[in-house]
């Protein structure tokens, strides 16, 4: 029983106001269901949002209201079992990226996402986290990325990437305006986004950096749900930022990074606040804006039709949706199409959160993505462009899974390939 | 002389067969007869029974009914139905009923008084037991063994049930008799009854009002005088040819009210126009009485069309039933601020201190981590 | 008791303690929430948490009402958006703008205001009433709805339900005396009035919560809601 109590005593811990009130506000319509792509996708009426954040509710509502301590006094309600944790743990890893779209749809507003991330605390908490997902958290903490990348691994894909595409990557610079933390996931499998970026912000005569100590932005510990992990990634990156003396941090293409980092970093950190910490779209977009970097209008029109998949840390969560539609009007007037829904009404990639990560949430990522399958199809688009690397393995695993003759790019790609020299 | 027949004591008056027709008539129109009464209790030909003509009926039983002795008491009341009674110039009905049955005993309306007439009554009683109709007017107290109504060196109570143990039935005239009417209005100091609730083994009909619409006290009595027995009555013992619709089912102006369009003051452009008065305070929806139908003074008016919102005097209670001016769908009493301001206070304060609690549960558990 | 008196009890005393039952509850719930601590956000913000919050509530009182259909789930499941937002007008135009409702709130508030004439509320109550069923029979039968409903929720259907039904009759006069009927209406009233603070109908109040906490979440993100 004592994953139980960990799980009731952090569930507790998370619930203050902010939660406490938006859980009191709920009035179990069901709506958040339809908005979930897991629910949409297969039916399974476990996967509607309500029911996953039901763990949180009933350890706010048995140790916090009189209401809730009577149900469970004439059984109504029940205490959380080791079996409950475990099963939720299914529902909250392997079927929800967190992608806060429920809170989109429902009509009292309330915010979904920042519920889950409690229901996920308390999860971590009881040790209940997947397996295939702790080992990548594991791994992060001790080798310092999930995907392997070691001091030597990223040491070595650097420079080969910088000879593969002549671009000079600068490292540890002391004093310089911008530090980049680019994602492993880049580094080791979307190696020309990394050129690219590097090959933007050098056009454009950015000072800027890498940084040795702070070489990975991921953040498997947010995934996970465990505040320790969590501020401990994070500190290795504002340590590696406070070394250098920079004055901002450049979060590359990873979508849960971006969130962990910019919107929840000072609440956890506050020397975050020291820095100003922003996505590369919103470093494109003022780029672009500003006129230090020129982009060949037209540059990816007469390849079909270009579509822009909205990221939900990012565009939803991140508020980077205008930045990408100006830039695909530059360089894709006549081909860019919206699917819908979109910008901030998104429907997910579906491997978000860490579902990608673990092996055993194969189905349940799969037929999500068949509703992106659909909205792709129905523009009729040969390109997917995307600003998160995650979702980006999410689509190039699944293009590959389900046999499509789609494109799947990044948009700092798109950026550097259509460059005035 | 109760024992000649009312058509013969008309005669004698020189009415004509011609009149005297005309005025069963209306009497049967009065009385809402639309449906023949039983006929085993008029004790009525048989034969009359089918495709009776209500008029026809009447005639026939004025012609064979016997004149019908009234006993009248008044108790805790203000004589206002007596009064609506003798000055109501209906001719027909309250006039047969006043002139034309014989009323034994009245306080009011005797000649004789004092030791005279409590005599005559008793005569009566005594000669007519078992026939008599019995009209109570006014409340009967019961607090400090009836003192607050004493007549004659008797309590209301006493000479109340000694002249309900000879009636053939009891009418309470008047919400006070009917329901305990203001005497009885909170905090009811002297402990003010109806006569139902104290007599129980007659047949006791309410005419409750305030002051009781004349024709239906009088169309009442006559019924019992005609038929020889009670007309159908409703839960509270009211006759349902009188009381069986509210004055908001009849009312003239129940048009407005399903337009929505409402008077909000005694003065406004609505109250000239002859909008509804709900929202005046009217309580016609729940208040059953033929005030809207028969209406007062020959048929000219009553409250509602006169501009004043109906006060549901014909109802239980309705003295207390929150104030004349306020909606009839309003709460009887609302919370004082103190009060309203002590829920609040209670609930905030356990409130909080549930909160504390729970904030000490989490640190708690916050710092065992 | 006859109904004349349990008309009384139930506009009178049961009505009084119902209702400062109800308040004392709500400002329990209320203050237990309030009281358990808001952890500052320190997080700079990149748009306007105020204007995200003036947006969420515009959206929620726009575009639910008035225009469910822009939103993209409206056609997977139209049913809970039609029958809760018709409930909810329904519901409003008859507390509200019916007369003898009206009448509720001049004598509690002292304030008043100018009310529709009956057969507009009586169309919108019987609007009500059939979205309250469909929604149940929606309840019953939709699996998510199955699976997060317990007594609770259909208890709350019920004390809802049973004022809206029995006001309905009693407008209509139907089977049972006019005062029966009010004094079943004022009972059903005074009983939804306990169960208020105790169920999830009072979300009216955390609803303010949880909307603007939506809206300042997106807003100081920068993005429009």
């Amino acid at each position: 029983m004592t994953a139980t109590k960990q799980a009731y005593d952090t569930l507790v811990h998370e619930t203050g106001g902010w939660v406490a009130s938006q859980l009191e506000a709920c009035t179990r319509c069901g709506m958040c269901a339809e908005a979930c792509h897991f629910y949409q996708a297969t039916g399974n009426p476990e996967y509607s949002p309500v029911w996953k954040v039901e763990l949180l509710r009933r350890a706010y509502e048995q140790r916090f209201t009189l209401v809730g301590g009577f149900k469970k006094m004439i059984g109504l309600e029940k205490e959380i079992t080791d079996e409950d944790l475990k099963h939720w743990s299914e529902l909250n890893y392997y079927a929800c990226t967190v992608c806060n779209k429920c809170s989109m749809v429902c009509p009292m507003g309330i915010d979904l996402g920042s519920l889950l991330h409690g229901v996920r605390a308390g999860l971590a908490a009881a040790e209940v986290v997947p397996d295939d997902l702790m080992a990548a958290v594991n791994k992060q903490v001790e080798e310092g990325s999930p995907l392997g990348m070691t001091d030597s691994v990223w040491d070595q894909r650097l420079e080969w990437i910088a000879d593969e595409w002549e671009e000079d990557i600068p490292r540890d610079v002391q004093g310089a305006d911008t530090m980049v933390v680019f994602s492993s996931i880049e580094v080791m499998k979307f190696p020309t986004n990394v050129a690219a970026i590097a090959k933007i912000l050098n056009k454009a005569g950015e000072k800027w950096t890498v940084s040795s100590k702070a070489r990975e932005i991921v953040n498997f510990g947010f995934y996970q749900g465990d505040e320790k992990n969590t501020k401990m990634f994070l500190d290795r990156v504002l340590e590696g930022a406070r070394d250098l003396g920079v004055k901002r941090i450049v979060v590359t293409e990873c979508g849960h990074a971006y969130d962990a980092l910019r919107w929840h970093g000072a609440n956890w950190l506050p020397e975050a606040n020291d820095f100003e910490i922003i996505h590369i779209t919103g470093v494109l977009g003022e780029l672009v804006g500003n006129g230090r970097i020129k982009l060949k209008p037209g540059a990816f029109d007469g390849n079909g039709t270009i579509t822009f998949h909205d990221a939900c840390k990012i565009q939803r969560k991140g508020g980077h949706i205008q930045e990408p539609r100006d830039i695909l009007k530059v360089i894709a007037p006549n081909s860019f199409k919206e699917m819908t829904p979109n910008r901030e009404e998104a429907i997910c990639c579906g491997g978000g959160g860490g579902v990608i990560a673990i092996k055993a949430a194969d189905p349940q990522r799969y037929a999500a993505f068949g509703l992106k399958i659909d909205q792709v199809n129905s523009v009729g688009a040969k390109t997917v462009t995307m600003t998160c690397s995650n979702c980006r393995l999410q689509f190039t695993d699944g293009v590959e899974h389900f046999k499509l003759d789609w494109k799947v790019t990044g948009l700092a790609q798109m950026v550097a390939d259509s460059l005035v020299e | 002389m109760p024992e000649e027949t009312v058509h013969k004591q008309l005669q004698g008056k020189g009415v004509s067969r011609r009149d005297f027709l005309k005025l069963s008539g209306l009497l049967a129109t009065a009385m809402g007869l639309t449906a023949v009464p039983p006929l085993e209790e008029s004790g009525l030909p048989a034969s009359m029974g089918v495709r009776a003509q209500a008029s026809k009926m009447v005639a026939r039983a004025l012609e064979t009914a016997q004149r019908l002795p009234v006993i009248w008491l008044n108790f805790q009341d203000c004589t206002g139905c007596t009064e609506a009674i003798s000055r109501s110039v209906s001719p027909s009905l309250t006039n047969l009923v006043l002139n034309t049955l014989t009323i034994e005993y009245h306080e009011t309306l005797s000649a004789a008084s004092g030791f005279q007439v409590e005599e005559a009554k008793q005569q009566a009683m005594a000669k007519y037991a078992g026939q008599y109709v019995l009209v109570v007017e006014g409340s009967i107290p019961l607090a400090n063994d009836g003192a607050y109504c004493v007549i004659g060196g008797r309590t209301a109570i006493d000479i109340l049930k000694e002249a309900a143990a000879g009636a053939a039935a009891i009418i309470a005239v008047g919400s006070c008799a009917s329901f305990g009417g203001l005497p009885k209005a909170d905090p009811n100091p002297t402990d003010a009854k109806g006569v139902w609730e104290l007599i129980t083994d007659k047949p006791v009909v309410n005419i409750p009002g305030c002051p009781a619409i004349p024709e239906a006290t009088a169309g009442t009595i006559a019924h019992f005088a005609i038929f020889g027995a009670l007309p159908e009555l409703d839960g509270l013992h009211r006759p349902m040819t009188f009381y069986g619709k509210t004055v908001h089912d009849r009312c003239l102006r129940r048009p407005f009210y399903e337009a929505g369009k409402f008077a909000l003051s005694f003065d406004d452009e609505g109250a000239k126009q002859g909008w509804c008065l709900y929202k005046l305070g009217c309580k016609g929806p729940t208040t059953y009485s033929a005030c809207a139908t028969i209406k007062w003074d020959q048929g000219l008016s009553f409250p509602v069309q006169s501009g004043h919102p109906c006060l549901g005097c014909t109802e239980p209670n309705f003295w207390d039933g929150g104030g004349f001016y306020q909606g009839q769908s309003a709460p009887l009493n609302r919370p004082a601020a103190a009060a309203v301001g002590a829920a609040v206070g209670a609930g905030a304060a356990l409130g909080i201190g549930t909160a504390l609690v729970n904030n000490a549960k989490k640190k708690a558990k916050g710092e065992e981590k | 008791m006859n109904p004349q008196a349990m008309l009384e009890f139930a506009r009178g005393p049961f009505f009084y303690a119902s209702l400062l039952f109800m308040i004392f509850g709500l400002a329990y719930r209320l203050f237990t929430v309030i009281s358990l601590g808001w952890s500052k956000d320190r997080v700079p913000d990149k748009g306007s948490k105020a204007g995200g919050v003036v947006m969420s509530f515009l959206k929620g009182i726009l575009i639910w009402p008035f225009i469910p259909w822009v939103k993209n789930t409206f056609n997977r499941n139209p049913l809970i958006y039609i029958g809760g937002g018709l409930f909810h007008l329904a519901l409003f135009v008859v507390i509200i703008l019916g007369t003898p409702h009206m009448l509720v709130w001049k004598s509690l508030t002292g304030l008043h205001w100018a009310t529709l004439p009956l057969p507009i509320v009586d169309w919108m109550a019987a609007v009500g009433i059939i979205a309250m069923i469909l929604l149940l029979i929606n309840r019953r039968i939709n699996p998510v709805l199955k699976l997060i409903s317990g007594p609770a929720e259909f208890l709350s259907w019920l004390f809802v339900f049973l004022p809206m039904v029995t006001g309905y009759m009693m407008t209509h006069h139907l089977w049972l005396p006019y005062e029966n009927l009010y004094a079943l209406h004022m009972l059903s009233v005074d009983v939804m009035m306990i169960w208020i603070p105790l169920s999830r109908i009072s979300h009216f109040i955390f609803y303010f919560f949880a909307r603007a906490i939506h809206g300042a979440e997106f807003g100081k993100r920068g993005v429009a809601v």
